[in-house]
């Protein structure tokens, strides 16, 4: 049992690493994207068996607990299974064309399968690891294998967007790094050795007894630090960049999940402080304001944005933001801010996958020349006004039940500020993202023909679509649990349910 | 002990107002460097009464890394780029220099305001000369024209970061520290590569030319 977990655990860690080297040593590129599927299934398939073990056991842990997975991290593993496996085979819908035109030389599908598999590893580590420091290797190990892979196409803006990202990145990852050290310190008085309390659940026993004062300026720079990687405002310039400039793929894995690895760091740290003396409230009224500065700033940019990317970047900035506003409420907030999280990944990576398969059909991802979509391709053209909608919390899809949980927690806990300037921030991007939205789908113009697009394509739009649409109306109950349970990490005892906000406290 | 990791954290410090004032790239990456290698005697001293085999090869290493590697990719970096030696800041010396008293003062004060734990072990400025390393790396970042100063200011960052690490936490695990030292090699690396992709496409590494990706 016990060896059985600590194979499950080294299995996560390094399976993506190594299909990625192993499809990077083949000679075709598209037997290399198959086998990095492939890869990538297998691995998916061991996070599904990991994800049942936390679910009949809470938690599970390995490599005398250095390792280890309670439901939040099981909860974000799934969340990024999901999307990565459909990001991958979108890479080879997206490759592929580039193939058929010529692009895409075997160079840059070997650099494409490394980082790939790399980064993937990178990610599972930041979410397996109970020690704090390694969490923080991981981080900042995500940010150096991708760096390389927003200028897989070399030019002039993707070297720049390249650079931008890896300086403000490190430099903000940095920070995180200090405030891992300070919360360290702050164990310093207490029989915690300085290596166990870098080790989360032994930080979280002991938190009753941290210097309060060390607590605090340690939060404030691992949510700055973090929170730059996560792309909340006003440390997220690198992300429209990053994003606009990244092949499609990557994009979908940049929103879809690492900007939700870096928020998930934030979040472990949440319970610790609640738990400080002296500390209670501090966290997450920090969140909250974070939450809320970057709702609106997103909001001012994606009235002016006129590249499609650009746009799906500031909407990224915009739903961080809805994420940390929701942990900032805690208790139903928790519940509204986990659940959006899977709402907004599969969307954004829907949204992505349909922006760079239209940007390659018109070519440009000006959306003053992008008109027009729906005749164009119909079922990208559908991909990109459906997931639209669904950002900007049209009501059947799974975002608006999660915003709306989110604004009843912000009723219920007496925060009218946060709900008012939630709606405020929602409403102006409603009114903006639908004007952009109109047009591209069906605006005149000049009309190209479209390919006919394949049954992989019609998967790949249809599948997140669905889930979208069916966790808007119904939710599982095994689902409600799993987000109960992880919601219960983060928010401690004060954690509701969904049933618990229908029908009072459980 | 404590006297010695004084005299080391007042070389910090003077290290930190000289490095905004000089002119020249290489001596840029020198003064880093030699921040590298202080620090690594640092990681000495401060255990100097439990030295075991694990700290001392530690020390050595990051002293290598820092104060024998870094030099030698980002010199190679430069001379790949064909870059002209001078720093050409947006912020001139002389205000760079007062730039760096204001952090001074800044330093002292957080550290009075935040006094350790465990009171410090007698080392008053162990905790300013930490914070005053990092503000002196994020002025250089965003005050110098350069990719590569931009490098050395990052590198002058992390140096605070690990001097902080030193003094106020002791000895975390030595695969933390080892995947930490990684990263910032990496990172390192990460940019140098970065530099000479930028110096292909754009004929310059002036990073305030990287402006095209806007609103």
């Amino acid at each position: 049992m016990k060896m059985e977990i600590e194979v499950l655990f080294w299995t996560l860690l390094l399976l993506p690493a190594a299909g990625g080297a192993v499809s990077a040593s083949l000679g075709n590129r598209r037997l290399m994207l198959g086998v990095l599927i492939a890869s990538v299934a297998a691995w998916s398939a061991a996070v599904a068996a990991a994800c049942a073990r936390v679910g009949e056991l809470g938690s599970v842990e390995a490599a005398s607990s250095w390792l280890r997975l309670d439901a939040l991290s099981a909860w974000h593993l799934a969340v990024m299974a999901l999307i990565c496996l459909l990001s991958t085979c979108y890479a080879r819908v997206y490759f592929g064309e580039e193939m058929d035109r010529g692009g895409f030389p075997a160079r840059q599908a070997r650099q494409f399968c490394l980082l790939w598999g790399g980064t993937l590893s990178a990610m599972t580590l930041v979410l397996v690891s109970n020690n704090l420091g390694i969490m923080w290797v991981g981080v900042e190990s995500t940010t150096l294998l991708t760096a390389f892979l927003i200028c897989l196409h070399l030019s002039k803006p993707s070297i720049e967007a390249t650079w931008k990202y890896i300086l403000i990145c490190s430099v903000g990852v940095g920070f995180a790094f200090m405030g891992t050290l300070l919360m360290a310190v702050s164990a310093k008085g207490t029989a915690l050795s300085p290596e166990e309390a870098l080790l989360w659940t032994r930080l979280w026993e002991g938190a009753a007894k941290l210097d309060p004062v060390w607590a605090k300026a340690g939060f404030i720079f691992l949510a700055v630090g973090y929170g730059t990687k996560a792309g909340l405002a006003p440390m997220h310039n690198w992300l429209p960049d990053a994003h606009s400039q990244a092949p499609a793929p990557v994009s979908a894995i940049f929103s879809g999940f690492m900007l939700n690895a870096a928020l998930y760091c934030v979040m472990r740290h949440v319970p610790v402080l609640e738990a400080v003396p002296g500390c209670e409230g501090f966290a997450t009224g920090l969140l909250r304001g974070f939450g809320i500065l970057s709702i609106l700033v997103a909001a001012v940019f994606i009235v002016f944005q006129h590249d499609l990317k650009r746009l799906l970047a500031y909407h990224s900035v915009e739903h961080m933001g809805i994420i940390a506003l929701g942990l900032g409420l805690g208790g139903l907030g928790t519940f509204a801010a986990l659940f959006h999280t899977v709402n907004h990944s599969v969307c954004k990576t829907l949204s992505f996958f349909a922006a760079g398969r239209l940007g390659q059909m018109y070519g440009t991802h000006d959306m003053a020349g992008m008109r027009g979509a729906m005749k164009v391709s119909p079922l990208w053209g559908a991909g990109i006004f459906g997931s639209i909608l669904a950002l900007i919390g049209v009501a059947p899809f799974a975002l608006f039940m999660s915003e709306f949980l989110l604004l009843k927690a912000a009723i219920d806990s007496g925060s009218a500020v946060s709900a008012v300037l939630f709606l405020a921030g929602g409403a102006v991007v409603f009114m903006a993202a639908l004007g952009h939205a109109i047009p591209l789908a069906w605006g005149g113009g000049e009309q190209r023909a479209g390919r006919r697009a394949g049954v992989l394509e019609a998967v790949l739009v249809v599948l997140p679509m669905a889930i979208l649409l069916g966790l808007g109306i119904w939710m599982p109950d095994m689902l409600e649990a799993a987000i109960s349970q992880a919601a219960g990490v983060v928010g401690g005892v004060r954690a509701f349910g969904l049933a618990g906000a229908q029908g009072g406290a459980r | 002990m404590a006297a010695w990791i004084e005299i080391l954290m007042i070389l910090l410090i003077l290290l930190d107002m000289v490095l905004p004032g000089l002119s020249r790239l290489s001596a840029c990456v020198r003064a880093a460097a030699l921040q590298g290698v202080l620090l690594g005697v640092l990681t000495l001293l401060a255990n100097f009464d439990a030295l075991t085999p694990r700290v001392a090869v530690l020390a050595g290493l990051s002293m290598a890394v820092k104060g024998f590697l870094f030099p030698v990719l980002l010199e190679r970096a430069m001379k790949g780029a064909g870059v002209r030696k001078e720093v050409e800041p947006f912020v001139g010396y002389v205000t760079s220099i007062a730039a760096c008293v204001a952090m001074l003062a800044v330093s002292l004060l957080l550290g009075q305001r935040l006094p350790l734990p465990d009171g410090g072990q007698g080392m008053p400025l162990a905790v300013p000369a930490a914070i005053m390393t990092m503000l002196t790396g994020l002025f250089i970042v965003v005050s110098r024209r350069k990719a590569v100063s931009q490098v050395v200011g990052y590198l002058t960052f992390e140096n605070g970061i690990y001097a902080f690490g030193v003094v106020a936490v002791g000895e975390v695990n030595a695969l933390v520290e080892l995947g930490v030292l990684l990263d910032i090699f990496v990172a390192v690396f990460v940019m140098g590569i970065a530099i000479y992709q930028i110096n292909r496409e754009f004929d310059h590494i002036d990073a305030d030319h990287l402006s095209m990706l806007r609103g």
